[in-house]
């Protein structure tokens, strides 16, 4: 009797822990089911693609949420590194403009964890408040940058080739963003796990006053998830517009509650500390599995808002019951 | 000795009084410049227009004295607003606005049951209520603005008795009616407790989990009620108002003194830090700074608050 | 309204309690009569605490009966026993800090009170009747311990009381604040109050109690009139076992100078100043707030305090961060095990080695086999009892939580092991396998800095102890020739003390 009440537990935990899968596997399954075209090659392909910003941006922010936190900025970021980059491409050359993206991305993460450093902002609602005004000022800079215009790659007569070829090239049969996304996915795992910048991260998010006390570098570890996440950020607002061609400063709006999302659903715990960035690839896979699936379905995109917006409460309730 | 001893005085007197200070250096700097910032008109204009953030702020001060938050009054907004509008085409104006300010009391119903019920941290799932009723406004619009075809609706966010506008006579009532509550009633007074200390408050016989949930469901409530003076107003229900809303509310919460630790501030203070962002609109304008300068100045201002904030509980941690 | 003294206002009837490892309260009766004062000691952890949270309903009992007032209560909220007359003064006040003196009485009972103005007048009244002077609109946060303890008895007799019980009341107050405390506790027994007084200062059960209750392992070892009982017998009953068995033999292995430090100031400590030699126990004597966490902390680098200078075997030493005392040979317990020393979700095994990555890593890069022989070294050193090296800490035992932090410092070898309440909240086992570690470390050429609210756990461990008041220190005493009430004199302030 105790056994088997105690190998269901084991079994109830296995499933909460993993039931983004089991979602993913009934989602796929119901469509797949209810719409053929689901499973076709060009379907696929278009999913994979859709992989492209928010996973970018997602793996970023889940380095943060690991480490205690959360970054509303990430908006903010995508918009200035966006509007930066694309106008960059004529004075510069690509690839300084490339560059320049890259490091504006990493400079407004590492502004951000100077903020929260500074003011010694140890919770995560203090960290929401300040990245949220961290984002409003990386916004109206974007606006200021830009003058509210959007700039589009057919205004760009220099050679954009990299960033065509990442909006719409292939390597194989695969998409280059797709290929691009497992590269880095395969660095920051090693880094998530098998560094010790990685643990510091962990430990930090864990229980900062331990972990201080302990010896380990609490300040470096929330510069470290900061940069990342404003990089990441920089890396998916690059993609992101490289795929839709064109450039405006509010490009970014909303990702940030969709990378919170992503992360969220994916399983890495609000609490801090226990995360994987593979558990937020699942994360990502199922919000563009369900928008894919009610695209097919014919659902607006409102209602899709909607359903996102349902997802993230009970994800971050479940979350919060499964810690209890 | 004397200096450093006056200096952190100041220092003090600075991170207590944020909001004072900040109102008084607008006021100070503004009879400098050459505006018609002084004009009555300009003053009831600044106040009228910020009425609508008042009555958000005083529900949202119920939330944040007991302890708890809600994001999500940017999207109970615009819901209500949108849902009165509606709801005007097809019944009497009263009944329609009733329903949509309940509709903001079963939301704040929602978040109750799920921060206080269930003990969950209230920041982030909020967020996500908020996100959600931005979905529920853009799907019931279209993501257009719906004007409303009612006169007499219109009337209520712009009419005014005596020359004083409708919409800062309805915020001095809501004003008087959340003061008078957090200040003279047992309600008002276990909601300090369980900020101040939740589990001295339930050892004392404190009903915990009602009274922080009905603190929940009022400020929902107060919420829809600004979202249908918002419409009122404007004469249209749009999904995009609330985009800022909710953060900058909370925000003025904050500077006003009231923390998000729980148990301190009230009313007034939030009323006070409120006026602070009505105030910098309003200046901002009559300097005509350019919106996009606008939008980063408010970004900073909110950076600079809640650093202090963050900045003063360090110095307090810190003081060994 | 003087009645019978042989009156029972409460009779606790076998009263038992387990938690998750622990039987915290076997069989337990007591009887407390009308109008006496009831001083029930023991050692911490011999469930005194927790009988009391059963009679205020913070904790269900398992078995057993209670009957208070002839009623039988049963699973009752702490404010249900409140009103019906018990109430209970705790360690940890019971007061919300950011709000007045006045509303805090009357806390939830506003509308009774008809609003703020009734508040403050009843206030008044309450303390005005045991000669409280505080302002009812001054914060709780402002007020000093004393104070607070005033407003809670306040609080108690608001609620019309027939019976408060006081949890270690003494242990911040000073002697001034102390005699203020027995007169009040004179008085409301004059007025038919019982009062259960809990303490395991044995001067003031002598000083002012009735009838005595000895505690010991979750049982009632005796109960008798004070008069009945001699101090020794007192103490033999609270301890239970002779002095030798419960520590080990104290380490003799003093050496040269280890550490000077010299002058720590901040606003707690004045111009601080002392030495550590190798092989050394040194105990840090003092009440609860007098400096002595703030010292180890400074000293640690966990608080930012400047200008004090540290030579380390003669060296000048710089430690800004725990990192840097971490990199110095300082180990680190903290005193809350939970909250500053282990991340509960974590694994055993991370929560050991947390402390020495280094080791385990090459070019910044994790070598989990490593960490893997860490963990399960120190497990088994230490003799942990966990399932697996992988199981989640929160799910250990108070004892094996606190030897899993003991573990993380073992691994890195420290040279000077701060202990700040290393037995605290741990069964006796435990903490005997902590002393002996304590022993292993300075045997080979460690020193240790201990922090214990323990007394008899000061004086059996250390070769040395320095006493603490006010962030001051007062003395300096070796304990093998210093008597008890020297070195308590010093440490409450009442005299200098010298070797």
């Amino acid at each position: 009797m105790q056994k088997r009440n105690s190998v269901l537990k084991v079994t109830a935990s296995m499933l909460r822990d993993y039931l983004v899968l089991v979602m993913i596997a009934l989602l796929v399954a119901v469509t797949a089911i209810v719409e053929p075209k689901f499973m076709s090659g060009a379907n696929l392909v278009n999913i994979m693609r859709q992989f492209g910003p928010l996973i970018m941006v997602s793996l970023g922010m889940t380095f943060v949420i690991i480490g205690g936190f959360i970054d509303l900025s990430v908006a903010g970021t995508i918009n200035l590194v966006a509007v930066v980059t694309i106008s960059l491409i004529q004075p510069l050359g690509q690839v300084p403009a490339l560059l320049v993206g890259l490091l504006i991305g990493a400079v407004c993460g590492a502004l951000n964890s100077g903020v929260i450093l500074s003011s010694g902002a140890l919770t995560q609602a203090e960290a929401l408040f300040l990245t949220f005004g961290m984002s409003t000022v990386y916004s109206a800079l974007a606006l200021l940058y830009s003058h509210g215009s959007t700039m589009h790659f057919w205004d760009i007569q220099k050679s954009k080739s990299i960033f065509e070829a990442i909006g719409a090239g292939r390597a194989g049969p695969l998409p280059l963003s797709f290929v691009i996304f497992l590269v880095i996915l395969a660095l920051l795992w090693i880094f998530q796990t098998k560094t010790t910048e990685g643990r510091a991260i962990s430990l930090t998010g864990g229980n900062k006053t331990a972990a201080h006390l302990s010896g380990v570098n609490i300040s470096r570890a929330i510069v470290v998830v900061y940069t990342i996440c404003g990089f990441m950020a920089g890396v998916g607002a690059i993609v992101l517009f490289s795929r839709i061609t064109t450039a405006a400063p509010v490009i970014g709006a909303g990702y940030e509650t969709n990378a919170i999302l992503s992360v969220v659903v994916g399983g890495t715990t609000l609490k801090g500390g226990k995360g994987s960035v593979l558990r937020t690839v699942m994360g990502v896979l199922l919000v563009i599995l369900m928008s894919n699936c009610l695209d097919l379905l014919g659902v607006s995109t409102y209602l899709q808002v909607v359903v996102k917006g349902a997802i993230l409460v009970v994800a971050i309730w479940l979350d919060n019951r499964k810690q209890a | 000795m004397n200096g450093k001893a006056i200096g952190s005085s100041l220092y003090a007197i600075v991170t207590k009084q944020k909001a004072f200070i900040a109102i008084l250096v607008m006021l100070i700097g503004m009879l400098f410049s050459h505006t018609n910032f002084y004009s009555a008109y300009n003053l009831l204009d600044m106040l009228n227009s910020t009425s609508i953030l008042l009555i958000l702020a005083f529900g949202v001060t119920m939330t944040v004295v007991a302890g708890g938050c809600d994001l999500s009054i940017g999207g109970i907004l615009v819901v209500s607003g949108i849902i009165a509008i509606k709801l005007l085409d097809v019944m009497p104006m009263g009944l329609a606005i009733l329903i949509a300010v309940l509709f903001g009391a079963v939301v704040g119903f929602v978040n109750g049951f799920l921060v206080v019920h269930q003990r969950t941290e209230p920041f982030i799932i909020t967020l996500g209520m908020g996100l959600l009723l931005t979905g529920v406004a853009q799907q019931l619009t279209d993501a257009h603005p719906v004007p409303a075809k009612n006169p007499a609706f219109m009337m209520i966010g712009n009419g005014d008795i005596l020359g004083v506008p409708n919409l800062v006579l309805i915020m001095a009532v809501c004003f008087g009616l959340c003061f008078w509550l957090m200040r003279y009633t047992q309600f008002g007074r276990n909601l300090y407790a369980i900020g101040g200390d939740y589990e001295v408050a339930l050892y004392s016989g404190i009903n915990v989990v009602r009274t922080k949930w009905i603190a929940f469901v009022l400020c929902g409530t107060s919420a829809a009620l600004a979202g249908v003076l918002l419409s009122s107003k404007l004469n249209t229900g749009s999904s995009i108002y609330g985009e800022m809303t909710a953060l900058v509310v909370n925000c003025g919460v904050v500077v006003g003194g009231t923390s998000f630790a729980g148990g301190i501030g009230g009313i007034p203070q939030s009323a006070l830090g409120l006026l602070v962002f009505g105030m910098l609109d309003n200046v901002m304008n009559m300097l005509c700074i350019t919106s996009y300068y606008q939008v980063m100045l408010k970004g900073i201002v909110i950076v600079a608050i809640i650093w202090l904030d963050c900045f003063t509980q360090k110095r307090k941690r810190e003081f060994v | 309204m003087k009645t019978e003294g042989s009156e029972v206002i409460l009779s606790i009837n076998n009263v038992s309690k387990s938690f998750p490892g622990v039987k915290a309260l076997d069989e337990v009766s007591i009887d407390v009569q009308r109008g006496t004062v009831h001083g029930i000691v023991g050692e911490n952890g011999a469930g005194k605490s927790t009988l009391m949270k059963i009679l205020s309903g913070v904790y269900q009992k398992d078995s057993g009966t209670v009957v208070f007032d002839g009623k039988q209560i049963e699973h009752t909220t702490p404010y249900q026993s409140m009103q019906s007359g018990l109430a209970i003064i705790y360690q940890e006040l019971n007061l919300v800090n950011t709000m007045s003196v006045g509303e805090n009485i009357f806390l939830g009972r506003f509308r009774e009170m008809k609003g703020m103005k009734g508040t403050h007048a009843k206030a008044r009244e309450l303390l005005d009747s045991i000669a409280c002077k505080v302002s009812t609109t001054k914060l709780v946060s402002e007020l000093s311990v004393s104070e607070k303890q005033m407003v809670e008895i306040a609080k108690a007799l608001s609620f019309k009381s027939k019976l408060i019980i006081m949890d270690e009341p003494s242990s911040s107050l000073t002697s001034e604040e102390m005699c203020q405390l027995v007169k009040i506790i004179n008085q409301l027994k004059e007025q038919g109050i019982s009062i259960i007084y809990i303490s395991h200062k044995l001067d003031e059960i002598f000083e002012f109690c009735d009838i005595v209750s000895v505690m010991r392992d979750g049982h009632v070892i005796d109960t008798k009139e004070k008069s009945a009982f001699t101090r020794q017998e007192l103490i033999t009953k609270m301890v239970g076992r002779t002095i030798e068995n419960e520590y080990p033999p104290r380490p003799l292995c003093v050496g040269d100078t280890l550490m000077e430090v010299h002058s720590i100031n901040t606003h707690k400590l004045h111009d601080l100043s002392f030495t550590l030699n190798k092989g050394e126990i040194l105990g840090l004597m003092g009440l609860v707030g007098a400096g002595r966490t703030e010292i180890v902390r400074a000293l640690f680098g966990a608080d930012k305090v400047r200008g004090h200078r540290v030579l380390i075997e003669g060296k000048p030493t710089v430690i800004r961060n725990p990192k840097d005392a971490k990199d110095a040979g300082f180990g680190f317990i903290p005193e809350d095990r939970k909250l500053q020393g282990l991340i509960l979700p974590f694994s055993v095994e991370s929560n050991i080695s947390m402390a020495s990555i280094r080791k385990f890593s090459r070019l910044g890069f994790l070598r989990k086999s490593l960490e893997k022989d860490i963990g399960a070294r120190q497990v088994k050193a230490l003799a942990v009892k966990t399932p697996s090296t992988k199981t989640a800490v929160r799910n250990l035992s108070g004892g094996n939580q606190q030897k899993c932090i003991v573990g993380r410092w073992m691994e890195t070898s420290p040279r000077i092991f701060i202990m700040d309440e290393p037995t605290k909240g741990i069964d006796v086992g435990a903490k005997y396998e902590i002393y002996n570690l304590m022993k292993h470390i300075v045997e080979h050429g460690g020193a240790i800095i201990l922090i214990s609210s323990e007394l008899p756990e000061v004086l059996n461990m250390s070769n040395r102890v320095l006493t603490i008041f006010e962030g001051r220190i007062t003395g300096e005493f070796d304990p093998q020739k210093a008597s008890v009430n020297e070195i308590m004199g010093a440490a409450l302030g009442i005299v200098e003390g010298c070797v």
